[in-house]
């Protein structure tokens, strides 16, 4: 398939999944059922997923879309592209740490758990996400008060967060099928 | 001028970055304020379209819920009917003195005048610090910025934002509003407002000798101009007392269930303006 179309239609998918099935999902991880309410943020999976030879100014151009995008259904106004920005900014150089050869080799591959590892692979997105979390949950609460709950926060939304994004390359991964 | 190209060139990317976070920012900061617009909202109309389509596919799934809360309002109503059918002539003729206004002994009659608008509930958020619910009746259907709503079972929120067919819901569980509340007694009268736990309301400073139980109702107060009085707030869940200063802190949950919400009344107060003008005068003095 078409890279550009395949690319597309992932950001459909992910903004689609993302705002009418994973935000119904609140969860009260650690707290009192009248507690503080996380939500799993699987989006940013986009930009992670996006070919290894991929510019830096395109990655940035695409999360601002992206985070606008989910901040436009919402109503958070700039917070979602902001926390994505950084993520897109920073990715060239987490991939650029982990992968063993230089990125430009790398001819229309994309990240993904067969051509990484599963362990380089979860390294890659938790810290991502854990940067995205930790910018979008302060900005969010934009105060110092309430710190233990942020941390709390940001810890347990990672986690299901996490687990989303194995869910989803579960999902998304073609499977090679070996007959005994 | 070609050093300055060539740095630009080199530190592309770094600019493009911190040029589009100083937009998130802007779009942030714009939202912050309490009048402030938010240029990207879910009461846009493509967005509000995509969550119509949404509501109409899982609605017949909370039909059976719906249908009990709906049961036990007609309830509550039917109760206050019968109260009302037999002191309704007298409360005609008190309203019908006061106006025509000739005798001097005082009638307190009730001005405000509401008009109820049922709107369906689209898209709802529980878990932000300012949440929002979008609602599929706009300006076409006559909502406008500042009208109350509320569910059949308590207060949900005010209109923040609105376009031609859908509008957002800036609910009580917001950082940005408080509410002006009273106890059931009627005795004291102090703000509500969320603390970090988007389930739970707290009413601070209230005085030490005041008898509170847990489960004591909450209503709203006439005295803020949004909200028509005595709609239920919360109940009463915890009370404590604050160490530092003496004063009784309350913890409420609200009355509404915001995480199943799918109808909504949309209340317009039709003597809000004239209130609004009369307390603006003496502030332009």
């Amino acid at each position: 398939m078409n890279i550009y179309l395949k690319n597309f239609l992932r950001f459909c998918i992910i903004i689609l999944l993302q705002v009418f099935i994973l935000n119904n999902i609140t969860l009260h991880w650690f707290t009192s059922p009248a507690g503080a309410l996380f939500n799993p943020f699987i989006y940013p999976i986009f930009i992670l997923l996006l070919p290894f030879e991929t510019p830096v100014w395109v990655l940035l151009v695409l999360g601002f879309s992206l985070g606008v995008t989910v901040d436009a259904f919402m109503t958070t106004a700039g917070m979602h592209a902001a926390a994505t920005l950084l993520v897109a900014y920073l990715r060239t150089n987490v991939l650029n740490a982990l992968m063993p050869r230089n990125l430009s080799e790398y001819i229309n591959q994309q990240p993904s758990v067969k051509n990484m590892g599963w362990t380089p692979f979860l390294v890659y997105s938790g810290f991502l996400l854990l940067l995205h979390h930790i910018v979008f949950f302060s900005i969010e609460s934009w105060s110092i008060s309430g710190f233990g709950p942020l941390l709390l926060k940001i810890g347990a939304s990672l986690v299901t967060s996490m687990l989303f994004v194995i869910v989803y390359i579960l999902l998304f991964t073609r499977q090679t099928v070996t007959r005994a | 001028m070609r050093n300055f190209i060539l740095i630009i060139r080199r530190f592309f990317n770094l600019i493009l970055f911190v040029g589009l976070e100083i937009v998130c920012f802007i779009l942030i900061a714009h939202s912050r304020t309490l009048q402030g617009d938010d240029l990207v909202s879910s009461a846009n109309t493509a967005i509000g379209i995509a969550y119509q389509k949404q509501t109409d596919l899982v609605y017949y799934i909370n039909l059976g819920k719906m249908n009990d809360t709906l049961l036990s309002e007609n309830v509550r109503l039917r109760k206050l009917v019968d109260r009302y059918t037999t002191l309704d002539t007298l409360r005609d003729t008190m309203v019908h003195k006061a106006l025509t206004n000739t005798d001097t002994t005082v009638h307190i009659v009730k001005y405000a005048d509401y008009r109820y608008r049922t709107a369906k509930v689209i898209n709802n958020s529980v878990d932000g610090i300012n949440n929002y619910i979008t609602i599929d009746r706009g300006a076409k259907q006559g909502i406008t910025k500042g009208m109350a709503v509320i569910s059949s079972t308590g207060l949900v929120g005010r209109v923040e934002y609105v376009s031609a067919n859908f509008a957002s819901i800036l609910s009580i569980l917001s950082n940005k509003q408080q509410v002006s509340a009273k106890l059931k007694d009627g005795t004291f009268k102090s703000t509500v407002w969320d603390n970090e736990h988007p389930d739970v309301f707290m009413m601070k400073d209230m005085p030490p000798e005041l008898k509170i139980k847990r489960g004591d109702s909450v209503f709203t107060t006439p005295y803020g101009n949004t909200f028509p009085a005595d709609v239920l707030i919360g109940r009463v869940a915890k009370v404590e007392l604050n160490k530092k200063n003496g004063k009784q802190q309350l913890y409420l949950t609200p009355a509404t269930n915001f995480r199943n919400l799918q109808y909504v009344y949309v209340i317009e107060n039709l003597m809000s303006e004239e209130r609004k003008q009369l307390e603006e005068l003496p502030a332009k003095k």
